[in-house]
């Protein structure tokens, strides 16, 4: 789930988000499941299931190029450790089927409201009460999650900048632990927030 | 009813005592606090919104104990910050007024589009909430705090970040009379001025309580430039 909802009024956003969960859970788990022995065709089934959800009315390609520049890194850091411990079958092969997990699943958030999401996962959730779980809290937990994501960008963002600003040389470390005191400061400042709000 | 009462109410984070044995009560619609930085100004807010527990004695918000009545207090009350970045829980616009409501109202469609409409935010409705401007990110905020139709309203610096337009825009809105009572943590001494009462703390304690002209100027003259 890279990218956040986008309006639009293709099948897959028509469709109720418990239903649609469940389609492209399916649709994941036999892009997962696919076995290695079928070859080529195991990179090219993957592939087709992608274009086959993505090429409908209101859709499109343009949104599916957006998720897989944005999962860019996931997808070279897969490519390049199968390639290198794999060979270019199996490399060819996973690095598909993770790209297609991964917009397949973005499909979900792409075309669905978190408000429709909480009252699905809510839904769905239901019957773990019996066993303690609160299906809101798990719920918010998914929202609050999806939304803290584009912060903690701009977080990283500010961070480089000050630091370019200062003639700071690059380094994990020296980006890591400003980074981190922001993303608690965050955590605390919308933990107010959501007390405030009425959320315990 | 007392919007507030404080009876020797100290309050020690970490290693500071940031409020010491505080006795205040407040009856007035608007009331502003004001003060240095460090003062406790804010931890007077956050103990009024429940997000922090007195030390010791006895603290009433519209009768209520923060504490042991915390979800009745979540009810009738309404917190804005000063940072607007950290008020959006959800993606859209309408959705993060929508989340206030949640569970609580089942008519709500109708209540966030008024409340929309009530802060100009109609237009922006289906809008990616963090890609709002600073201004328009506190109006959201605002506007996700009186769709709950709160008794009182604590904010706390809520025009911090803003520019002087959108400063402007954020007080109306907080000043104009929806039945509810306001109780403003700022450094904006005009904003304090326009308050039927103020108060002004230094070092954790009430300094002075009264008519916001005399309040503020006593605030002035404490000040060593």
């Amino acid at each position: 789930m890279v990218t956040l909802f986008r309006p639009g009024d293709s099948v897959w956003h028509r469709l109720a988000a418990g239903p649609k969960a469940a389609i492209l859970a399916v649709l994941v788990l036999v892009v997962s499941l696919l076995p290695l022995g079928w070859g080529w065709a195991a990179a090219v089934i993957p592939a087709a299931i992608c274009l086959g959800c993505y090429a409908v009315p209101g859709i499109g390609m343009l949104p599916l190029a957006a998720e897989l520049l944005a999962a860019r890194w996931i997808i070279l850091v897969t490519l390049a450790g199968q390639l290198l411990f794999l060979g270019p079958m199996a490399a060819a092969v996973n690095t598909t089927r993770v790209a297609a997990v991964i917009v397949v699943a973005g499909l979900l958030a792409l075309t669905t409201r978190v408000t429709a999401l909480l009252d699905a996962f809510e839904r769905g959730l239901a019957p773990l009460e019996r066993l303690h779980v609160d299906p809101r809290r798990v719920a918010l937990l998914l929202a609050v999650t999806l939304n803290t994501l584009p912060v903690l960008a701009r977080a990283a963002a500010q961070v480089r900048e000050a630091q370019r600003a200062r003639g700071v040389r690059p380094s994990l470390r020296r980006f890591a632990v400003p980074f981190l005191v922001l993303a608690l400061k965050h955590a605390d400042e919308l933990g107010d927030t959501l007390t405030a709000r009425g959320i315990r | 009813m007392s919007v507030l009462e404080l009876d020797a109410v100290h309050v020690r984070l970490g290693d500071a005592d940031v409020l010491r044995e505080l006795t205040l009560s407040l009856d007035a619609r608007t009331t502003a606090i004001i003060g240095e930085n460090g003062s406790g100004k804010s931890t007077i807010a956050r103990l009024v919104g429940g997000l922090v527990r007195a030390t010791s004695g006895t603290v009433r918000v519209l009768g209520l104990d923060p504490v042991r009545e915390a979800a009745e207090l979540r009810r009738r009350v309404a917190v804005v910050f000063s940072n607007p970045d950290a008020q959006i829980v959800m993606p859209t616009v309408a959705e993060d007024v929508a989340f206030s409501l949640r569970g609580r109202h089942p008519s709500h469609p109708e209540r966030v589009a008024a409340a929309l409409d009530r802060f100009g935010l109609s237009a922006l409705a289906e809008h990616s909430s963090h890609e709002l401007s600073g201004g328009q990110k506190q109006l959201l905020a605002l506007c996700g705090a009186f769709v709950r139709e709160p008794e009182l309203v604590i904010a706390d610096e809520p025009t911090a970040y803003l520019d002087a337009r959108n400063a402007h825009r954020v007080a109306d809105h907080l000043f104009v009379d929806s039945g509810h009572r306001l109780l403003l943590v700022t450094h904006d001494l005009d904003l304090a001025r326009r308050c039927e009462q103020a108060v002004f703390v230094a070092g954790g304690r009430v300094v002075a309580v009264g008519d916001p002209v005399d309040v503020v100027a006593a605030y002035e003259r404490s000040l060593v430039w």
